[in-house]
């Protein structure tokens, strides 16, 4: 074999994990290494790539998903962790195909973003901020908020559509 | 081509939301790393723990013996196999000289030493970690120390070193004068998208997706480095998340994972580590300045000499020169300027949001300051005093400057009038509050760039370039120019960028995409009225009419009073879609650019006629900056409750986009003045808060009230649109407003970036 041709080696199937993942109301099969994160599992296997990698370690708030209903961090969280509970990701946020959920219109209403990364991860938090009451006033959006970087630094647009959205998921609450 | 282009429409200008904000919201925008292919195999880089030395041995078997590795790369099987490409700074394409993988030798910490490539990305770093390296080591250098007066160094390339007069006499002889260091840290631009690049290949044919501000430059450098021609590569960046300067040169790693997915003859995707992104590309250089400012008792300034200190690797001479702008800011008949590269055991720096203007503004608006307090005269009156339509170096005029009523405007929305100049002498309980302002400016820079605009029956225009959005607002404001000159609503406008299959487009650099592919989208569509207004004035409802006077407006051509529906004057010349074709030129580029500019673009090489060499006029987009902090009076905690910035910047095309754009740079300006720091182990050179965490930039809680005011400003000379850019312009000054504004709070005048609790202690 020449020195300088690929190594031959493969994966061994021995350690992988067989689950089934629940994501936006769905279940998937899945065959894993347990070490896969519920990030991974997401962008990398199931091709739902509007969850963002932005740090894998927990700083920056990118990959904020629901897990039943909490938002969580996945890039914290081992994929095999959350079978048999129910994972909501940015593409399962929208009440269906043609009407965006409150928070979603909100940002697109106030600019709160530029380059979009960050976003799907900050609407995440901002409907959890919502519905745990953590959302009431300016200064508890912004504190409850500063687990979300934005490096293009929309934060007054960020304040103002959670603003607009709490309104409206208030509302329709009723 | 000499077309009269003017925006009289109701489009350009008009506040619209993103067009590509719904893709954003909904997580559907597909960003490089979102991109996933069939059997692609994953990478995994390893980096050197060292700063300077050679590595002594390599042992990859316990790697090797890791499930699912396929492919290890190191020097010793990819030495030679990337081809030395010339540095960016120098006209090429690469953010280092430094060739990955060619050596054994080490030039900087975080150097790549090896890629692994495996079935999995966790097989992937679990080999990565187990590759076993012994270094012959040898005692690095770190950097300047800011806080101590360096030696005046070698001058590096293109030194312009802008002045004139005799600065030296005029400040021995100046009634007020100033003498002060200041400095400014390692920064890094940290966009939330990790470097990523996806390298597939079909038969010869190479796809590289991988966020870019510069796709054109991408596929030919990638050509180049891996000896190949450059229709053999296609670079993909619909989408970038985030980029502030990182991704407009070529980075080393994407190379390597063209030649592993090569070797594999499967798609390889490499995601680097936020902490490997601190060395993966490049980063702001930490720098020093000596500011000397001579004025008479009236505050003219009568001397003004800025020497500038900056880092740079050992492989490159690479320094932003901010000497450029301070030098003719202010009206000051003697001026001297000079600017020194201090080589370092460091990778090499590069672009970061307004290169230039963001350490050398600081330090020459920290100085005015100081001057204006010695004085005992209000800072903005200082401004007005030495304000200058004149270029004070070359005697030319500025093409248009509205700093003033900047100020003015700013000043009046902020309540500057109820500032009491004694520091220390507004508090609020338990807080000293202090007010500052500084000026913002950024050069007007512009290139060629070409456009292919199709406009179908049916009403609804593509627009085609290869353009970037970055978070810019490239897609809404290129989608209202085209609008604008085709008369048809902003929703039948369809607007692709970031593919290097396009037609070739600017580096998304020095801000100025907006103006150079505007104007090309402006003549693009004139290419398509001037057809259809030609074929209309000899048959139909508008025979007769001269083809100069008809227009496209509401989806019809009208003229002379005449009108007729778009569909049937587009079916009178063929049956498809009509396409308008333009390759714009600034007006005011130089005769090189005229004659090659459209060549070098399309070979992926920058062609920008800067701020300063615009004809026979300088060209600057101006600002003011005015901030509120509250310092706590026990625990010296800073605050920045309020900022204030005016900006004129000739016509604004899309004014939600821009305000963001500004908004988001005076935050940066905070991050800038009190946050952002890399900090290095001078012991070993190297960068000690390599994440999110230790690496401060503001969050949400940082911010509060922050009010941006676009000033109108036209300026004809600039280019037909009359467009200068905002996407630098209000990070500049911000770090300086607020040392003033600490100053102001305290009597501490802070000289050396960022101002934490500590120096006020």
């Amino acid at each position: 074999m020449d020195a300088n041709s690929p190594l031959k080696a493969s994966l061994s199937a021995s350690r992988a994990l067989k689950l089934v993942l629940s994501v936006n109301g769905r279940d998937h099969r899945l065959s894993l290494d347990p070490r896969v994160t519920l990030l991974d599992a997401l962008r990398e296997h199931l091709g739902l790539t509007g969850t963002k990698k932005g740090c894998d370690q927990g700083q920056c708030g990118a990959c904020t998903v629901h897990v039943d209903g909490q938002r969580v961090l996945s890039c914290l969280t081992l994929a095999a962790s959350v079978e048999g509970k129910a994972v909501t990701t940015i593409e399962g946020l929208a009440l269906d195909e043609s009407t965006l959920h409150p928070m979603q219109q909100a940002f697109m209403d106030h600019d709160a973003f530029q380059c979009g990364y960050c976003t799907p991860g900050q609407i995440m938090s901002a409907v959890a901020c919502v519905m745990e009451g953590l959302a009431e006033t300016d200064d508890d959006i912004r504190e409850y908020m500063s687990g979300n970087l934005c490096r293009c630094a929309a934060y007054p647009n960020i304040v103002a559509a959670i603003k607009q959205a709490r309104a409206e998921m208030k509302r329709s609450r009723k | 081509m000499s077309v009269q282009i003017k925006a009289n429409g109701d489009m350009i200008g008009r506040a619209v939301p993103r067009i590509d904000g719904r893709l954003k919201v909904t997580g559907a925008a597909c960003y490089p790393s979102d991109v996933v292919l069939d059997d692609t195999a994953h990478a995994f880089l390893v980096m050197s723990t060292i700063a300077r030395g050679r590595i002594s041995a390599l042992d990859l078997t316990e790697a090797q013996a890791v499930d699912g590795v396929i492919d290890i790369l190191t020097y010793e099987n990819t030495k030679g196999k990337v081809h030395k490409v010339r540095f960016f700074a120098l006209g090429g394409y690469t953010s280092t000289s430094i060739v990955p993988l060619d050596t054994r030798k080490i030039w900087h910490d975080g150097q790549i030493i090896a890629m692994v490539v495996a079935e999995t990305f966790e097989a992937a770093r679990e080999a990565a970690y187990m590759i076993r390296v012994d270094y012959m080591e040898r005692r690095a250098v770190s950097g300047l120390d800011g806080r101590k007066p360096q030696p005046r160094a070698a001058a590096g390339f293109l030194s312009s070193e802008p002045g004139v007069g005799d600065p030296e006499t005029a400040y021995q002889e100046a009634d007020v004068k100033i003498d002060a260091y200041y400095s400014t840290p390692a920064q890094h631009h940290n966009a939330i998208e990790l470097y990523a690049t996806t390298c597939a290949w079909s038969g010869d044919q190479l796809t590289v997706y991988e966020s870019s501000q510069y796709v054109y430059g991408l596929k030919n450098g990638v050509a180049k480095q891996l000896g190949i021609r450059p229709e053999r590569v296609r670079a993909v960046s619909p989408f970038v998340g985030g980029a502030f300067g990182s991704k407009a040169a070529i980075t080393p790693r994407t190379a390597l994972v063209a030649i592993a997915a090569k070797r594999l003859g499967r798609p390889v995707k490499l995601v680097a580590t936020r902490q490997q992104g601190f060395t993966v590309s490049s980063y702001r250089a930490e720098t020093q300045h000596h500011i000397k400012l001579g004025a008479d008792r009236s505050g003219r300034l009568t001397s003004l000499s800025h020497e500038g200190w900056e880092i740079s690797s050992r492989a490159d001479d690479y320094k932003v020169a901010g000497t450029d702008t301070t030098s003719l800011l202010y009206a000051c008949p003697n001026v001297a300027t000079h600017v020194n590269i201090v080589h370092a055991d460091r990778s090499t720096p590069g672009f970061m949001r307004s290169p230039a203007e963001v350490p050398y503004m600081f330090a020459l608006e920290s100085a005015m300051d100081e001057l204006a307090v010695k004085l005992r005269m209000d800072p903005v009156e200082l401004r007005r005093l030495n304000d200058t339509q004149i270029d004070p170096i070359n005697q030319k005029p500025f093409s248009s400057r509205s700093l003033i009523a900047c100020y003015d405007r700013a000043a009046a929305a902020f309540g500057w009038a109820k500032r009491n100049p004694e520091p220390g002498s507004m508090q609020d309980r338990d807080w000293l509050i202090g007010w500052g302002c500084a000026t913002a400016c950024y050069p007007t820079n512009i290139g060629p760039a070409e456009v292919r605009v199709t406009l179908a029956p049916n009403g609804k225009a593509r627009v085609r370039t290869a353009g970037h959005d970055l978070g810019t607002g490239a897609y809404t404001a290129i989608a209202l120019t085209a609008a604008e000159f085709l008369g048809i609503p902003l929703e039948d406008v369809n607007v692709e960028l970031g593919d290097s299959s396009l037609p070739p487009a600017p580096v998304a650099g020095g801000s100025n995409a907006t103006a150079s592919i505007c104007n090309a989208v402006a003549h693009a569509c004139e290419d398509i009225r001037e057809r259809l207004a030609r074929a209309a004035s000899h048959e139909g409802a508008l025979r007769g009419v001269d083809p100069a006077v008809i227009r496209l407006r509401e989806g019809m051509l009208v003229g002379a009073d005449k009108s007729e529906p778009l569909k049937s004057a587009l079916l009178r010349i063929g049956f498809g879609p009509v396409e308008g074709h333009a390759k714009y030129t600034p007006e005011v580029a130089s005769v090189p650019i005229k004659l090659l500019g459209h060549t070098l673009l399309s070979k992926g090489i920058p062609v920008l006629t800067v701020g300063t060499s615009a004809g026979n006029h300088v060209q600057y987009a101006f600002g003011a900056e005015f901030v509120e902090v509250r310092v706590h009076k026990r625990t010296r905690e800073i605050r920045v409750p309020r900022l204030v910035g005016a900006f004129a910047a000739g016509r604004i095309v899309s004014p939600i986009t821009a305000r963001s754009q500004l908004l988001g740079a005076l935050i940066w300006g905070v991050a800038s003045a009190l946050h952002e720091e890399t900090e290095i182990d001078e012991r070993v050179a190297r960068y000690v808060n390599k994440d999110l965490a230790d690496y401060m930039i503001p969050v949400s809680a940082d911010i509060r009230d922050v009010e941006v005011i676009l000033v109108p400003e036209e300026d004809n000379k600039v280019n037909a649109l009359g467009i200068k850019g905002v996407g630098e312009l209000g990070n500049v000054g911000t770090n300086a407003a607020i040392a003033n504004a600490v100053y102001h709070a305290t009597g501490r005048r802070i000289r050396n970036l960022p101002i934490r609790m500590e120096d006020l202690l």
